[in-house]
């Protein structure tokens, strides 16, 4: 049946919906599809060829001076064209369609403060930690990665209007001015607002104010306790 | 916009129906329309199809408007006269997921084809009955886990019917937290 690897794409931008990272893109489907849509083009035209010639014989051989395709003279040949029509039409559906719900899943995570240079940082720390000594694969394709990149851009020019409010920072109110917060990662030293706090991973801080390490915590080095 | 780019309708889209060719099309014998064998697509030909193509093939008539189509549409057999007769009867016993995944999306776009008041009826009780059957799953979830018998009645949901139970399920724990959480702070 046509359109069976757009059909997976879609199968997986469901899955990718639900998930909260983003898995890898998949080129070799993406480029299978694409392959599928370049042939039925191709079929397309073998079929038209002969009414396009403009020549003065038509496919059953009687002469015909007048050059493009009635529907009407050959349904079968229409049908086959409609058939082909369909399906990359359908294919191309499939494929903006996937590519839609990555996009979202991109802008959901600038939205959400993640940094881009952390995302691959992280991506190719994973792919160490698996043991994979190969170069770093990143989840995104390299479209991605670009669109990804300039809409950041975007975003902090927008943000960058209004400079005493965070439009990417939580939108939970505060319960506490002071919290306990749990390292995740090493980072050394970090300058705060009221001095500098150290971070060693698994350490456990109290009492550090949560204007200073909600930044932090939205970028996943502290994780927030209690 | 929406549905355009939904992959829930996309998907409801390439669920098949089957389509009786009204004439020969010898171009697409060997196709993967025809699962590329060379058995020639003559007028008796029926093939499952998915919407996508057979609604399209059904609604088209190249020879003008007064011609035969170049393909007729039968009701799959998901919305068939066994299926409808189980649902009048009891329609929670019915496991929908079976007949197809998205069993309403499919019951939608036929009843746009066919007029078929009786089917949207039978379908709309269907949905009322299992809606108050889910909603009662998805609030008393300890009966749930430990009754044996529903865990039928879950698996035979459609999609549609699972992301009732989720968005059911998810709002009451997301209540009974809010509550936690505001009487200790």
């Amino acid at each position: 049946m046509y359109a069976e690897q757009a059909n997976k794409l879609v199968l997986d931008a469901k899955r990718i919906e639900k998930l909260p990272h983003l898995p890898p893109y998949a080129a070799t489907t993406v480029r299978a599809v694409t392959k599928e849509v370049r042939d039925l083009d191709r079929e397309v035209s073998n079929l038209l060829a002969p009414y396009n010639t403009g020549s003065t014989q038509s496919s059953d051989g009687t002469h015909i001076k007048s050059s493009g395709f009635n529907p009407a003279d050959d349904p079968a040949t229409a049908c086959a064209l409609l058939v082909n029509h369909l399906s990359m039409r359908r294919n191309k559906r499939c494929l903006l369609a996937y590519h839609r719900v990555r996009t979202d899943k991109l802008e959901e995570m600038c939205w959400s403060g993640v940094d881009v240079a952390d995302l691959q940082a992280a991506s190719r720390r994973s792919t160490l930690r698996s043991g994979n000594q190969s170069a770093a694969t990143s989840s995104l394709s390299a479209e991605e990665e670009q669109y990804m990149h300039q809409y950041s851009d975007l975003l902090a020019a927008y943000k960058g209007q209004w400079t005493d409010i965070d439009l990417t920072g939580s939108l939970e109110p505060p319960r506490d001015i002071f919290i306990d917060v749990r390292v995740l990662q090493d980072v050394g030293e970090v300058q705060t607002e009221y001095g500098s706090i150290t971070l060693t991973k698994n350490s456990q801080l109290n009492n550090v104010r949560q204007s200073d390490v909600e930044r932090l915590i939205q970028q996943g080095y502290l994780q927030k306790l209690g | 916009m929406a549905s355009y780019y939904c992959p829930t309708a996309i998907l409801t889209d390439a669920q098949k129906a089957p389509t009786t060719f009204s004439l020969a099309v010898p171009a697409l014998s060997h196709s993967p329309l025809n699962n590329n064998s060379g058995t020639p697509i003559t007028p008796a030909t029926t093939l499952d199809l998915p919407l996508w193509l057979a609604e399209m093939l059904a609604v088209s008539r190249p020879s003008g408007p007064a011609s035969a189509p170049l393909a007729t549409l039968d009701m799959p057999s998901a919305l068939g006269p066994k299926v409808m007769n189980a649902l009048t009867a009891d329609a929670t016993s019915v496991e929908l997921r079976q007949q197809a995944q998205w069993f309403y999306g499919l019951g939608e776009r036929m009843l746009e084809l066919f007029e078929d008041e009786e089917m949207g009826a039978v379908l709309l009780n269907t949905f009322k009955k299992r809606a108050l059957e889910i909603a009662d799953k998805a609030q008393n979830t300890r009966t749930a886990q430990q009754g044996g018998d529903s865990g039928d009645f879950m698996s035979g949901l459609d999609e549609t019917e699972r992301q009732l139970f989720r968005a059911a399920h998810d709002g009451t724990h997301t209540v009974k937290r809010w509550f936690e959480a505001t009487s200790r702070g």
